[in-house]
């Protein structure tokens, strides 16, 4: 019942916002002083012509509005005029987006292990380390793209950036925080150094960077978006960009939802990987 | 009676720094320790808390270093940081792995020691049946009560067959029903293999239902005060031994200079 009541409230407060953003500027020349400037079309759209747009974008229909999968071949036609069609962006977006997301999980779950397990190297580390993180690492996109190029691997190089540190910081502290006594007994138990490592440290040190996985999806792809903003041929970032150069708000609009869409469907997959990788650990009170 | 001495201990010294705001310099926990365990005894080391019995067992177990005086494990001196093979040690705190399934947590040892897969699953499938956890393999520790995932503990530690056990106040952390239920699951298991056991407890009833002998530290510094005889006939019943007048007898015997240890424990 009261599962239903919320989706009841959901729904009504998603379309009421919708009909606002549809129908409220119209309302513009009756009550202008209930209207703010910022419901202008020029700027934000309306969800008509935004649906319209993404018809278009993704191919779905034609130029003329036509319905491509009416037309034998239509819709392969149209796919080879745009270079930067909504599909081909997504899927180079979402590309980017798991390459960095990989190589910055694993290079900083490998680092924070390495760190965190030594206090001779974390010490000698420790001052490059910090400065390191307080630079915005966003603010090294231009010169990443000025390095590797507008390709794919600038993009994956500022990804990397944004995850690698997050998910370092995650490891360093869960491999300082290993419960000596679980190492005391491994050791009781008969294990040596490299198997105290194996099956104490590495799994204990795992429960830390499974906590950083749905942030770090997230930084990911927010990376690779700045790293399309500043240069790049492909993407949805790249499509951003263009729509705003030609004033087309709708197109602009489209592009961000694609990116809502991307981002929700990104990290539930994580969270529900981390819920399995976790189903040792005690029921939190509050859980997705 | 030409019994093997297992575990030897003599004129054993520990003493950590005392913190600063209780003004530095030492804190002497055990001072001139001796006594020997000879094979196949269950010997309780019972004494008031802070007494440093937890110490002593952890220096056997070569977990901290003494300051002084000499361990041997079937005379051989025992070096800290390298445990010994066939000797066992049971936490008081939960240390099983909380990642591992009760049965990948029992099975752990072997699989250190490279035991197939198809004989560590049979020896795992006995060692829970022996605890009672029929059914439990697949759990994880966290969905399991206090005494069961202290069962477990114990499995995890006796699937290596180790010649010696060591057990730091097992069961202190369990309400009294689960000990007694604890009790009786150790006392099963033991009175079959006879292991050489040493075991800490400042519990006195534990102590006389399980043990053979009993070595009743005194108070801070740690020193061996007394030893007693137990020499109630095993197999044992953890329940109905309570009751005997033989329990009530050494029981008020062993009191009595317990109680003297509390008293000067306090008052220090």
């Amino acid at each position: 019942m009261r599962r239903l009541s919320t989706l009841g409230w959901q729904v009504a407060i998603g379309l009421t916002a919708l009909a606002i953003w549809e129908w409220g500027w119209g309302l513009q020349t009756a009550v202008p002083w209930l209207v703010p400037d910022l419901l202008d079309p020029y700027f934000v759209s309306k969800p008509s012509m935004i649906f319209k747009h993404f018809l278009r974008m993704s191919c779905l229909v034609s130029s003329d509005d036509q319905w491509t999968w009416g037309v034998a071949g239509g819709f392969a036609r149209c796919m080879a005029r745009s270079e930067n069609n909504l599909w081909i962006a997504t899927y180079v977006t979402l590309k980017n987006t798991l390459w960095g997301f990989a190589t910055g999980v694993s290079s900083g779950f490998a680092l924070g292990l390495l760190l965190g397990r030594s206090d001779r190297l974390s010490e000698i580390f420790y001052p490059y380390i910090t400065a390191f993180n307080s630079i915005p690492r966003i603010a090294l996109a231009p010169i990443i793209i000025l390095a590797f190029g507008i390709g794919d691997a600038s993009k994956i190089v500022t990804a990397w950036l944004v995850v690698v540190f997050l998910v370092f910081f995650n490891t360093f502290e869960g491999a300082r925080s290993v419960d000596r006594d679980h190492i005391n007994a491994a050791r009781l138990l008969g294990a040596g150094d490299w198997q105290v490592t194996r099956t104490v440290i590495v799994p204990s040190t795992m429960a830390w960077l499974f906590a950083s996985l749905s942030p770090a999806i997230s930084f990911s792809l927010i990376g690779v978006i700045v790293g399309e903003f500043i240069g790049a041929e492909h993407g949805i970032g790249r499509m951003i960009i263009e729509a705003g150069a030609r004033g087309e708000a709708a197109g602009m609009m489209v592009a961000v939802f694609v990116l809502a869409i991307v981002g929700v469907i990104l990290s539930s997959i994580v969270r529900r990987i981390q819920a399995y990788l976790l189903r040792w650990r005690p029921a939190q009170p509050s859980g997705n | 009676m030409a019994t093997r001495c297992r575990i030897e201990i003599d004129a054993l010294r520990k003493t950590f720094a005392a913190p600063a705001h209780q003004g530095g310099g030492e804190v002497v926990a055990v001072d001139d320790a001796s006594f020997r365990i000879n094979d196949g005894e269950f010997v309780a080391l019972l004494g008031p808390s802070g007494c440093g019995k937890s110490t002593i067992l952890n220096m056997v177990a070569t977990l901290i270093a003494s300051n002084g005086g000499t361990i041997r494990v079937d005379g051989e001196p025992v070096v800290h940081g390298r445990p010994i093979r066939h000797v066992g040690y049971v936490f008081q705190k939960d240390t099983l792995f909380p990642w591992r399934t009760v049965a990948d947590n029992i099975g752990y040892s072997l699989e250190l020691a490279g035991v197939p897969t198809d004989q560590r699953r049979a020896r795992v499938e006995r060692a829970i049946h022996q605890a009672g956890l029929d059914g439990f393999g697949r759990f994880y520790p966290s969905s399991l009560s206090g005494g069961m995932r202290q069962r477990v503990s114990l499995m995890r530690t006796l699937i290596a067959e180790p010649e010696i056990l060591l057990m730091d106040e097992p069961f202190g952390a369990l309400d009294t029903h689960t000990k007694l239920d604890m009790h009786s699951v150790l006392l099963d298991l033991w009175e079959n293999t006879r292991q050489t056991v040493l075991f800490v407890t400042h519990d006195l009833g534990e102590a006389l239902t399980l043990a053979d002998r009993i070595i009743l530290m005194s108070a801070r510094p740690g020193r061996v005060k007394q030893d007693f005889r137990v020499n109630f006939p095993r197999p044992r019943n953890a329940v109905t031994l309570r009751e005997t007048p033989e329990y009530a007898e050494l029981f008020s015997k062993v009191w009595h200079s317990l109680g003297e240890e509390f008293v000067k424990g306090r008052s220090e």
